[in-house]
């Protein structure tokens, strides 16, 4: 937590700040190794989950254990997913003004506004993109989603293997699942949730390339360092210049961000 | 069919040259079945020995009768000749030897004269759609004559999967409104055992509890006895073991199929459905649709029709669309679409980029549409 500040600061190094740009940390350490977690365990879950849908690979050795193992593998990977979304979803309510639940889910009419400029942005009906220095108000929402389904395949996915174990404490959880809709009906939801995360995917690489190129503000490696390199014009919007506009903005994320007052001022 | 006497169970078998080595073995058949402690044994010979043998009527309704060919087809008197003769079997359309008027007024005497008492045995579903005039039998619809049956019984049970949810009669998109009989007459006390058909093994399981507990067997969501439905098919299964290692029938007839593989890529659903057909069998214990060479197609799982198909294949049919598509045609072709798309966007933005007025580059946005300047 010590290192919430924003840019002013100087930084020393080989490497020299462009002009008019602000180094800022955006990315708290759980968000990011949730963020790594979840795509080290999805590609796992999907290829020993595409494998156990349609087993492409026929053994022929007399001590093969080839699906034994996919599902060995698939289960743990489950449970390092599972982990993943619960750090982050603590994290709503732990981390910085970045990380909140209020960037995912567009309860203000200023978030709202902000989607529909970013989807004119993708229609082209904008020359330039919605910068912000956390994530932009359509792609929160699209994490919403994207954490919807993650909970949905978790979810089905828990029902399916408590229909293996029949353990106590999962059929208090999950229980409930196979009564509302048949186990088939869990698998095919669970197989298409696959797809819908691969569909995200190509969304999601497709767009942070985008943003990459257009906005310049290092948003890949700010998944690794936790660090963007942000416009005045983006802390100006972020934190604002008129007197008592931070007031509409949550008050520990302001307080934790002491620097950001005098890189607007 | 026995007449009202209420004889014992050793007199009838004794009367039909059934030696009391073949009565033991059958007591210890079914405390297996039945998943109890050998030690029951003693307890069950006890009962089977000194129990009046109950009244039984079984109702066929929108039925093929295999329940009851299921019942009766057997080589040796073993399940099914205990099960004859350890009851009275006072109505069954298929075998008794009254009909017409006669048969109806041995029905009728059972519900009045032992009302409380017997045991009503349901086979079929029952259709509900127009007042059920589906299905009637001497004037009378399923609907009436199983709510008169079945609710002056002591206990009422639905063999096969039509008596239990609907079955085949009650699948997409079930024409005559046909329910199972828990639906058709709600309140009553009954045990499902659903199978299409039921395994009669499990069934004189059921009735052997009954007569030595005076209680029918523990339970799961469906009514249905736990001995019986409370594992997974795949993890009784003999082929369970090419499953783990990987081995799989890949087309019927392959060498695969000709080793006895599993039949996981062929749409066997051993892994979605609750059975003990594994342990228990068929046809005198020789074999099971698995060991024959054919997947599981969950017979025994909740309205299985519309559930558990297509048979052949490993997941359902995706719902609005046509019957050649599968679940994982419509996932490439939404990630194709998505590569596409994100294709066409990427030319869209390249070109933005190199026609992109100077003066739209100064600030990231027009002050006009940032919603927050």
């Amino acid at each position: 937590m010590t290192e919430m500040h924003g840019g002013s600061r100087q930084i020393s190094g080989p490497y020299q700040l462009a002009p008019g740009r602000t180094r800022i940390y955006v990315w708290e350490k759980p968000v990011r190794f949730a963020h790594w977690l979840l795509v080290l365990s999805l590609v796992v879950l999907s290829v020993t989950g595409y494998y156990i849908y349609n087993p492409f690979v026929i053994s022929r050795g007399r001590a093969a254990y080839v699906m034994g193992t996919a599902r060995f593998i698939h289960l743990v990977a489950a449970w390092a997913f599972i982990a993943a979304i619960l750090v982050r979803f603590y994290w709503f309510f732990r981390g910085n003004r970045w990380a909140r639940i209020n960037q995912f889910i567009p309860t203000r009419r200023e978030r709202w506004q902000d989607a529909v400029e970013t989807v004119k942005y993708y229609m082209f009906r904008r020359w330039n993109p919605t910068p912000r220095i956390g994530h932009n108000a359509l792609a929160g929402a699209t994490y919403t989603l994207i954490f919807g389904i993650a909970v949905i395949e978790i979810i089905t996915g828990l029902a399916l293997y408590n229909n293996v174990v029949h353990s106590k404490c999962l059929g208090l959880l999950v229980g409930w699942v196979p009564r509302l809709a048949d186990i088939q009906w869990l698998r095919e939801i669970h197989f298409l949730v696959m797809f819908a995360l691969w569909f995200f995917f190509i969304h999601h690489m497709y767009s942070v390339l985008l943003a990459a190129s257009e906005e310049k503000n290092g948003c890949v490696e700010g998944m690794v360092s936790g660090y963007k390199f942000v416009t005045q014009a983006d802390l100006q919007r972020e934190f604002g210049t008129r007197p008592g506009g931070e007031k509409s903005e949550p008050v520990r994320a302001v307080r934790q961000t002491p620097a950001a007052g005098k890189v607007s001022g | 069919m026995g007449s009202l006497d209420q004889q014992t169970l050793p007199a009838a078998l004794k009367a039909r040259g059934v030696s009391r080595r073949q009565f033991v073995k059958f007591c210890s058949t079914m405390v297996a079945t039945l998943a109890l402690p050998p030690r029951y044994l003693g307890a069950v010979v006890k009962a089977m020995e000194s129990a009046r043998r109950p009244v039984l009527v079984w109702l066929e309704f929108q039925d093929c009768a295999g329940n009851s060919e299921s019942m009766l087809r057997t080589s040796n008197p073993t399940v099914t000749e205990f099960v004859l003769d350890l009851l009275s079997w006072e109505y069954h359309e298929t075998i008794m030897a009254g009909a017409g008027k006669q048969a109806e007024a041995a029905l009728e005497r059972v519900v009045r004269e032992h009302k409380g008492e017997y045991i009503a045995v349901v086979e079929g579903a029952i259709p509900t759609a127009d007042d059920g005039v589906y299905c009637t039998i001497a004037g009378r619809t399923a609907l009436e004559i199983a709510r008169h049956v079945c609710s002056s019984a002591a206990a009422s049970i639905a063999v096969g999967a039509c008596a239990w949810d609907g079955g085949l009669v009650r699948a997409n998109p079930n024409p005559t409104g046909a329910v199972g009989l828990q639906e058709a007459v709600p309140g009553i006390k009954v045990v499902n055992l659903g199978g299409c058909p039921h395994n009669p093994a499990n069934t004189a399981a059921v009735l052997v509890h009954y007569l030595t507990f005076h209680e029918m067997p523990a339970l799961d969501q469906y009514n249905r006895p736990l001995f019986a439905y409370g594992n997974i098919i795949h993890d009784q299964c003999e082929r369970r073991a090419h499953y783990d290692a990987g081995r799989y029938v890949e087309e019927w007839g392959d060498e695969g199929h000709r080793k006895g593989w599993c039949l996981y890529k062929m749409g066997c659903k051993g892994p979605e459905a609750t059975f003990n057909c594994p342990v228990v069998r068929w046809n005198d214990g020789t074999s099971w649709p698995v060991k024959s060479g054919h997947g599981c197609i969950a017979c025994a799982s909740h309205r299985f029709w519309d559930n558990k198909s297509p048979f052949y294949k490993r997941l359902p049919q995706v719902p609005g669309f046509g019957v050649d598509v599968t679940a994982e045609k419509i996932g490439w072709v939404a990630l194709g679409a998505m590569a596409g798309a994100a294709a066409a966007q990427a030319i869209g933005s390249t070109i933005r980029k190199k026609v992109r007025p100077p003066e739209a580059s100064e600030g990231p946005t027009k002050p006009s549409s940032s919603p927050e300047a």
